[in-house]
């Protein structure tokens, strides 16, 4: 028997996954704006986020509501506190998006720099990780979701690595130092995003199993 | 919180009406200052269960225990044991307030008088007390010669209450005793509980799943004549281990 109030969870979830789906659609143009410094779809990347900002509204609404009325016990307490948390992360995950369309109109509107750094990678490792979490979320999987709080090292690393990169390279080209400087801002950026789906992956797994290991946190 | 003291446990009991096995294997323990709370569907056995604490369903023929029940260490169902006197240790109230048609003082001083107490100062002293203990005396001190049936239900149930604490039980069974009162003497009972578990030990039958969140520290879920799960009401209601207590208490039972 489905009842009204699964239901409306139901209407809850469908309306995270949008908001994710969005997020997930932002960060990829912004990513693949800033790789072909297409000054277009950054200008989208900008415009869109007023939607997903919009959504975050929505859910913290409903899950306000079910609270309120339904005053959900368990398993269901669970999804809307998690989904609540979800929806901040992807947010600002979001947010990251439009900062980096951001770095991409600057940059484009000047010479390219003659060193190419790991954004490419570091770009994917990010774009993978939100993909992985909210897949995780859909199936509700704890193993694809530790899997995403493991792949965080790799986009550490690599935001490690532009860094010490673009250091020496600003050495070597000081006209370049502006350019430099914005491109470190972007790979910033996207370890940000990475660490949200962390965030996130971390939300899927107190939904799933009701433990929290934020922090590394293991108390049961 | 207060070390656990054990207060009354059941041991692997089996309880019959006729041939129907009601209740199987029950074994949970309840400790002094605390609430323990019973939840499950109808006819799950909670109330049953709850009677067995004070051997309320001896009066149902062709009823039978099998098994132990202790408080503190007398077996409750040994033979010898004084029926009256364990019913006085541990005192009951029920869903519906059934205050006798006598008057508030009367109603109070009832079970003190069944037990021989005849001085007048006495009663009016545990009278006043245990109505102080139900936080009914503000409103019913002037009254207390008015018949008990003019209060309000809310104010009957905290009557019956007053009643059960009179004769100084050690464990207190309550059946729903808010089932059949509107929110705010639901909430006065609720704030009761809390401050009655300084003092004695509680056992609560509720169909209201955020009543038993709320009042209670331990929750104990029946299903089907079995104790499923019992654990601390947080865990319960949080994270609970099995998905029949999950699919009770989220109601994606059946």
């Amino acid at each position: 028997m489905e009842s009204r109030f699964h239901k409306e969870l139901e209407e809850l979830k469908m309306t995270i996954l949008q908001m994710a789906a969005l997020t997930e659609r932002a960060l990829e143009k912004a990513v693949h704006s800033l790789l072909v410094r297409d000054t277009e779809v950054a200008k989208e990347v900008v415009r869109g986020d007023q939607e997903v900002n919009s959504l975050e509204l929505e859910i913290d609404r409903l899950c306000l509501k079910l609270l309120a009325l339904e005053q959900p016990m368990a398993r269901d307490l669970r999804f809307i506190i998690g989904t609540m948390r979800i929806a901040v992360d992807l947010e600002r995950i979001a947010d990251q998006a439009v900062n980096i369309a951001e770095r991409t109109i600057f940059l484009a509107s000047r010479p390219p720099l003659r060193f190419n750094p790991a954004m490419q990678q570091l770009g994917d490792t990010a774009i993978d990780m939100l993909k992985s979490v909210i897949s995780a979320f859909i199936n509700e999987s704890e193993e694809q979701a530790i899997d995403v709080c493991q792949m965080d090292d790799t986009a550490d690393e690599l935001n490690v690595k532009i860094l010490k990169d673009l250091m020496d390279y600003m050495l070597h080209d000081t006209p370049a130092i502006e350019r430099s400087v914005q491109t470190i801002i972007a790979a910033r950026c996207l370890e940000r995003a990475a660490d949200q789906a962390t965030n996130i992956a971390e939300s899927v797994i107190f939904i799933i199993k009701g433990v929290n290991i934020k922090h590394h946190c293991q108390r049961t | 919180m207060m070390e656990k003291t054990l207060k009354m446990e059941s041991k692997k009991i089996d309880f019959y009406y006729g041939s129907f096995k009601a209740l199987q294997e029950v074994s949970l323990q309840f400790h002094l200052n605390r609430v323990t709370a019973l939840i499950g569907p109808s006819g799950c056995g909670k109330s049953t269960y709850l009677r067995c604490l004070n051997r309320m369903n001896d009066l149902i023929p062709s009823s039978r225990l099998v098994g132990e029940i202790t408080l503190d260490d007398m077996n409750i169902y040994e033979s010898g044991v004084d029926v009256v006197e364990l019913r006085r240790r541990v005192g009951m109230v029920f869903q519906k307030p059934n205050p006798f048609p006598k008057t508030i003082f009367e109603n109070v001083a009832f079970g003190l008088r069944v037990n021989g107490v005849k001085d007048r100062n006495v009663l009016s002293e545990k009278v006043e007390i245990s109505l102080r203990q139900a936080a009914l005396w503000d409103e019913v001190k002037d009254r207390l010669q008015a018949s008990a049936l003019g209060l309000s239900g809310g104010q009957q149930q905290r009557l019956c209450i007053a009643r059960a604490l009179a004769v100084e039980p050690e464990v207190v069974l309550m059946d729903e005793p808010a089932s059949a009162l509107d929110p705010i003497a639901t909430q006065k009972i609720e704030e009761l509980i809390h401050e009655l578990k300084k003092n004695y030990t509680i056992v609560i039958v509720t169909h209201n799943m955020q009543q038993a969140a709320r009042v209670s520290d331990t929750t104990a879920f029946f299903y089907m004549g079995k104790l499923i799960e019992v654990n601390a009401t947080e865990n319960i209601f949080t994270r609970p281990k099995y998905k029949q207590t999950e699919d009770y208490i989220t109601g994606r039972f059946g």
